[in-house]
């Protein structure tokens, strides 16, 4: 439905009516910028870079074939640009340490953290995932948020799926081991 | 996905997704505005030169032979309507003449058997050529955005 609705924008716009554009724009702005943001880091850099992203989008319509969801092409354009330009300020993503946490340790954790208010899990969720590497950030967010499958993430990045796969179980065990201590150190402050 | 990645997922819906300007939409639409009427333009977009190179070659080539051809068969072969600016000046050089061989005669001479045409085929297809060129280059400049 979801690519129904997209392709049927599409077409439009490439029969001339441009302002079916603007559909495009307003349904994934957000999780561009978002992208934009989380590897460019500051909001100005970020929404030029969405500006861009659609620009070049519009610039090359007629190339899009349809193959992928419209979604995965147009994050692959973004996720493209924005590590060009990191390229371009020679900035390198933080590596990730192992963490030593179980199985057994998460499912605690997140019945630990569903106990915490709903305003403190959002503050304590985006701290968690702030601290994660720029390009893990990306993957768990179209991973767990926008529900991209591998093979789409594979498409967006260029990283082999195995390498995903990897890469998201390490963040998930970092967040979880980020969220650990934010949650003890509040404990902590309230004894 | 796994119960870890399930539970994950549960949680991670709860993230702040970040929100670009308010007038976000209004400017990408403006900017593809004015993208789409540089892309309108519809004369000089795909202009193409109204003589091809090949065809340059070839009209060049027959001219030279033309020359070639006056020059060999002589002032007899040259038609009626030759140019007079050259033949006066060929006929003025006569006053200077020092000896049969005068090389400056026999140049000026060779241009006085051109018929008058030819010259101006010469002029038309140079100011053909400079506009074609002038256009070509207009029409080269790149209509993209370009994107820092």
């Amino acid at each position: 439905m979801d690519k129904k609705e997209d392709q049927y924008y599409i077409e439009a716009v490439r029969n001339g009516n441009i302002q079916a554009f603007a559909f495009l724009v307003e349904k994934y702005q957000k999780l561009i910028y978002t992208l934009a943001l989380k590897l460019l880091k500051r909001p100005e850099d970020a929404e030029e870079m969405a500006q861009d992203t659609f620009i070049k989008a519009y610039q090359k319509l007629d190339s899009y074939e349809g193959k992928s969801k419209f979604s995965t092409w147009i994050y692959s354009i973004t996720y493209n640009a924005c590590i060009s330009e990191l390229r371009k300020r020679r900035i390198e993503f933080k590596s990730l340490e192992d963490q030593r946490i179980t199985e057994q340790d998460e499912m605690k954790m997140h019945d630990y953290y569903r106990e915490t208010k709903k305003e403190d899990q959002e503050k304590y969720l985006n701290l968690a995932l702030g601290k994660l590497p720029e390009d893990d950030q990306v993957l768990v967010t179209l991973y767990y948020y926008e529900n991209q499958s591998m093979d789409e993430i594979s498409e967006i990045t260029g990283l082999t799926v195995s390498n995903i796969k990897v890469k998201i179980h390490r963040a998930r065990k970092k967040m979880y081991s980020l969220l650990h201590e934010m949650l003890n150190e509040e404990i902590y402050s309230l004894l | 996905m796994n119960k870890l990645d399930k539970q994950f997922e549960e949680m991670m819906k709860g993230i702040r997704i970040d929100s670009p300007s308010s007038d976000f939409t209004l400017k990408v639409m403006s900017r593809i505005q004015a993208e789409a009427a540089v892309q309108r333009r519809p004369l000089l977009q795909n202009y193409q030169p109204v003589i091809s190179k090949k065809t340059w070659i070839i009209l060049i080539a027959a001219f030279v032979l033309l020359m070639i051809y006056i020059t060999v068969s002589g002032k007899d072969a040259a038609p009626a309507g030759g140019s007079v600016f050259w033949s006066a000046v060929a006929q003025s050089m006569n006053v200077f003449k020092t000896g049969e061989s005068s090389i400056l005669q026999k140049g000026v001479g060779i241009f006085s058997l051109v018929p008058t045409i030819a010259y101006l085929i010469v002029l038309a297809s140079l100011a053909l050529w400079t506009l074609d060129g002038f256009l070509g280059r207009f029409s080269h400049r790149s209509s993209e955005i370009h994107i820092k």
